[in-house]
């Protein structure tokens, strides 16, 4: 059992339940008030009783269904175009009975699960151009569909997740350059495929102050809140930006402002501490892996979740464009929580069935 | 295995790349949360703290019987709020074609002001206004309704010229004022009393320190501080006496077709104002509420001038309420005695000017000349004087400047002087004939109404002359008295009590069987009197009467000028005869009979 990667995780959660009890304090009615916090608590240890259980299969298991998962994938991706709620201009929810899930979430961890699949007999093997292409139709068909919803956020995840694990595969430095050179030299004309409110996020993003009360908002705001805890913070409950709501979507995508706003500079460094903590064993897992399915599986997820704390973090603390990515195992969600602690329950998996040291 | 070994290689650095992503993000929040955190802490403050105001409500007015004139009334205020955004166009446009202002101004309004508060666009705006904007929320974003204190002139345009107006604070006046902590949007007193004693009147204006949401609407009470109301003004107007000459005045304008006109009452004993008309006049409510371009323009464009306060801004040739002046420095310098009689032939020997009507009264002395107001005799008295001991008496009765009444533009008035006559006109020799038309109040004299009652004043109160005033007492909002105002001796004629008896006999003698004697016919009150009439270059002369009474105690002098109005005697009197019924309560019931038919 990986008691650290364990550790860490809980205390994420915990502070999570923590904080979303804070940012939604104020802001909804007496009767409801932590309607929020129970609801995410109960999914968090419905989840951890779920992945207990889970422990119990090898996760080898998973290779047999990698294919199976990938078409599934993409039926379920289809389904959210067809069938899906808009929220906020995007289609990402659909409604299981009392329950909305946003199927871009789970579509994350399949994703890593049949890529590893489809990687895990081209290692070492992807030295030129032409054994790349195979890969990147595979991740691009997915890919279109979620940016098509649209989900940029989630689209830019399958990207890192691409990359993490080519990277790890051993592709060759020369390909990945030349992609990331023709990436940059396409930004022009991807520049025209973006949403307006996606551009307008980018120049945001340069710039917060063309559009203060717009979209720059969410970045100024966030700021200020940050900004203003200072070393030690205002305390939980106390943070003003947030309990008198100039911080929007406090409680999900930017509630890491809320722990700079409450819990200060040391509360910041506390829960970034401890997403090292996991990203650091992920990488351990992966090295220590029984096998080349396992290590790919653990590459994946951690590329995955370096990405969403990069992303979101670097959003809140005004370095980063927005984008609606959740900060993993922090955001109000239970589609998140649910990907988020599945990604760790494998990560675990792997660990528990690494390979024997010899001696 | 080569290629594990280039795995795990590739491992290390995806590990330190999560390194690196960790450190740069606390290195991030680390800058921002400690090496700006102090800026962001104030923009923080800044965010969710706003300062409310509230206006302190201005002192009121009261009489000198304690009845309350001018009070304050809450009214409805269009304000904008802009708290998020900034208002938009069209509902500036909308809220333009509700309220009827001109959307210019709107956007001027907004221009000019900085800081939380509401920004007042339109004030006392009627109900249906109010349901308007409040029942069609989502069409009037960030507009809100304020009740806030509204000036209310009670009596509408009844002692309008004393009482003043304000209104809102304008550039000029912000700049000159800034420093006495006045600011933009500030209601301020612009005239009359409104203005003299604005200091005293506005009182502080509190506010509330509030933390608000992000929508504005307060959370938590942080600091408050309570306006402190103005000081309170009680006047020496006397409200009665006040409405019968405002009465007076306006049925003899119908009556004799005239337009114009002023009076004053006051206490010769005292120097206090018990009455001050002028018209025409103007409702001080208009200004109150933001006055329109129209009315604004009805009241500038008005040939009688409704703005001005005649009685202490008009300045009018004295006409013979000035043989008061010559007779007395005549008795006192000696020219003449008391019982000297002068031939009145209808012209004076040495220049050909005569009465008005041309009669002749024969022999006369001093008595019967002031009583008949004979021109003849006072050419003679002036002719005896010279312009220059004229003009020290004048001066002596306190004319050609200032009375010093707690009123803003009060006029000079101006002696016929040598000096005057050199500077202002190409010709700058004195003539006899100037003397002449001094010495019966013509030529380059002029006068204000104030003055002219000043001068019956001196003479009722046996040569003491008191400042005049319009404020009795400020009475704090705690009821202390912050000032009391007691009668301010100006000055003593330098002149023997038997002259001052003398001429106080002749100015009997005009209603006993002068000038005023059949328009106070049956008056059972002995009164002291005198007619005048003012030439007037541009129409019509101007009609004035001064007068004093009980004669032998008097506690009123009233003067009373009517521009336009032809003789004294038929225009200015009986305002006079009026303005003395109701304060000595003579006619009361017939007056009251006549109203209600």
């Amino acid at each position: 059992m990986d008691l650290s990667l364990l550790l860490a995780t809980v205390g994420i959660v915990l502070m999570s339940l923590v904080i979303i009890g804070s940012a939604t304090h104020i802001n909804t009615p007496s009767d409801d008030r932590y309607w929020f916090v129970a609801r995410q608590g109960i999914f968090a240890l419905v989840n951890v009783g779920f992945a207990a259980f889970l422990l119990n299969f090898d996760y080898k298991l998973l290779q047999g269904y990698g294919n199976k998962l990938y078409v599934f994938n993409l039926i379920m991706l289809l389904a959210v175009m067809f069938v899906g709620q808009s929220a906020l201009g995007a289609q990402r929810w659909i409604s299981i009975g009392p329950i909305s899930i946003q199927p871009s979430e789970f579509s994350k961890i399949i994703m890593i699960i049949s890529l590893a699949t489809m990687l895990e007999d081209r290692v070492g093997k992807l030295n030129t151009l032409h054994d790349l292409l195979p890969v990147a139709a595979y991740v691009g068909l997915p890919f279109l569909l979620v940016m098509k919803q649209p989900d940029l956020g989630t689209s830019l995840v399958f990207m890192a997740i691409f990359f993490g694990m080519v990277f790890a595969c051993g592709i060759n430095l020369k390909i990945l350059g030349g992609i990331f050179a023709t990436g940059i030299a396409m930004m022009p004309i991807l520049w025209h495929v973006l949403k307006d409110y996606q551009k307008m996020r980018i120049m945001v993003f340069m710039d917060p102050n063309v559009d203060p009360l717009g979209s720059g908002y969410h970045i100024i705001q966030s700021k200020i809140a940050i900004g203003s805890g200072l070393l030690f913070g205002k305390g939980l409950f106390e943070g003003t930006q947030s309990q008198l709501n100039f911080l929007p979507e406090n409680h999900t995508d930017f509630i890491f402002a809320v722990v700079g706003e409450e819990l200060g500079f040391i509360g910041v460094t506390f829960l970034l501490l401890l997403y090292l903590v996991v990203l650091w064993r992920g990488v351990c897992i992966a090295r220590d892996a029984s096998d080349m399915f396992g290590r790919l599986l653990a590459v994946g997820i951690t590329s995955m979740l370096a990405f969403h704390v990069l992303v979101n973090v670097g959003m809140t603390l005004g370095i980063m464009p927005v984008t609606g990515i959740p900060l993993p195992l922090m955001s109000y969600g239970v589609s998140s929580l649910t990907t988020n602690i599945l990604s760790i329950t494998i990560l675990m998996n792997i660990q528990l069935r690494k390979q024997k040291l010899l001696f | 295995m080569v290629e594990n070994d280039e795995f795990g290689g590739r491992l290390k650095v995806l590990g330190w790349f999560c390194v690196l992503v960790i450190a740069v993000l606390i290195g991030r929040a680390g800058y921002l949360q400690i090496y700006q955190g102090e800026y962001y802490s104030e923009l923080a403050e800044g965010n969710r703290i706003r300062i409310i105001p509230s206006m302190a409500p201005r002192g009121t007015f009261y009489d000198c019987n304690g009845e309350l004139l001018v009070q304050n009334r809450p009214g409805f205020t269009v304000s904008l709020l802009p708290l998020t955004a900034p208002i938009s166009d069209d509902v500036i446009q909308r809220l333009s074609e509700l309220i009827k202002v001109p959307v210019e101004d709107i956007k001027k309004k907004i221009a000019m002001h900085s800081g939380f508060d509401p920004i007042r666009i339109k004030a006392d705006v009627t109900p249906d206004i109010v349901t308007i904007i409040e029942e069609q929320k989502e069409n009037y974003p960030g507009v809100v309704i304020e009740v806030l204190p509204i000036r209310d002139y009670m009596n509408k345009q009844e002692a309008a010229h004393t009482y003043g107006y304000v209104s809102e604070i304008n550039d000029m006046e912000l700049e000159k004022m800034k420093d006495d902590g006045y600011k933009t949007g500030d209601i301020i007193g612009k005239f009359g009393l409104e203005k003299v004693y604005d200091k005293e009147l506005r009182g502080v204006n509190g506010g509330q320190q509030v933390e608000v949401d992000v929508s504005g609407r307060p959370v938590e009470i942080l600091g408050k501080k309570d306006p402190i109301p103005g000081d309170d003004l009680y006047l020496t107007i006397d409200k009665n006496l006040q409405a019968a000459a405002e009465k007076a005045v306006d049925d003899q304008l119908k009556a004799i077709n005239a337009h114009a006109a002023a009076a004053v009452a006051l206490n010769p004993q005292t120097g206090e104002i018990l009455a001050i008309v002028s018209r025409p006049a103007f409702d001080p409510n208009l200004f109150a509420h933001g006055i329109s371009t129209k009315d604004w323009n009805a009241l500038n464009n008005n040939p009688y001038h409704p703005m001005d306060n005649k009685a202490i801004s008009g300045e009018y040739p004295p006409g013979s309420t000035f043989k008061i002046v010559t007779g007395t420095a005549a008795l006192t310098e000696g020219v003449v005695s008391p019982e000297e009689l002068i031939n009145d032939t209808g012209r004076h020997w040495i220049i050909p000017k005569g009465n008005s009507e041309g009669e002749a009264l024969g022999l006369i002395n001093f008595r019967q000349a002031m009583a008949h107001s004979d021109n003849v005799y006072f050419y003679e008295m002036g002719n005896r004087l010279g312009i220059d001991r004229l003009e020290k008496y004048a001066r002596m009765f306190g004319l050609g400047k200032k009375t010093g009444i707690d009123l803003p533009y009060e006029a000079s008035g101006l002696v016929a002087n040598r000096r005057y006559k050199e500077l202002n006109f190409e010709d700058g020799e004195w003539y006899l004939s100037e003397t002449f038309d001094a010495a019966i109040g013509q030529g380059f004299n002029l006068v204000t109404p104030l003055q002219a009652a000043m001068v019956m004043g001196e003479i009722a109160a046996d040569g003491k002359c008191y400042r005049p005033h319009v404020v009795k007492r400020i009475v704090g909002p705690d009821g202390t008295v912050v000032k009391d105002f007691q009668p301010e001796l100006l000055a003593n004629l330098d002149v023997d009590p038997n002259v001052i008896r003398l001429v106080q006999d002749g100015l009997h003698d005009v209603t006993k069987y002068g000038t005023a004697a059949s328009a106070f016919r049956g008056f059972t009150i002995d009164i002291a009197g005198k007619t005048g009439t003012a030439e007037n270059s541009h129409g019509r002369d101007h009609g004035w009467f001064v007068a004093y009474g009980p004669f032998d105690n008097p506690n009123i002098v009233v003067a009373v000028i009517v521009e336009q109005g032809g003789f004294g005697a038929q225009s200015a009197v009986p305002i006079g005869r009026k303005i003395l019924e109701a304060a000595f309560g003579i006619n009361q019931q017939k007056a009251a009979q006549q109203q209600n038919p």
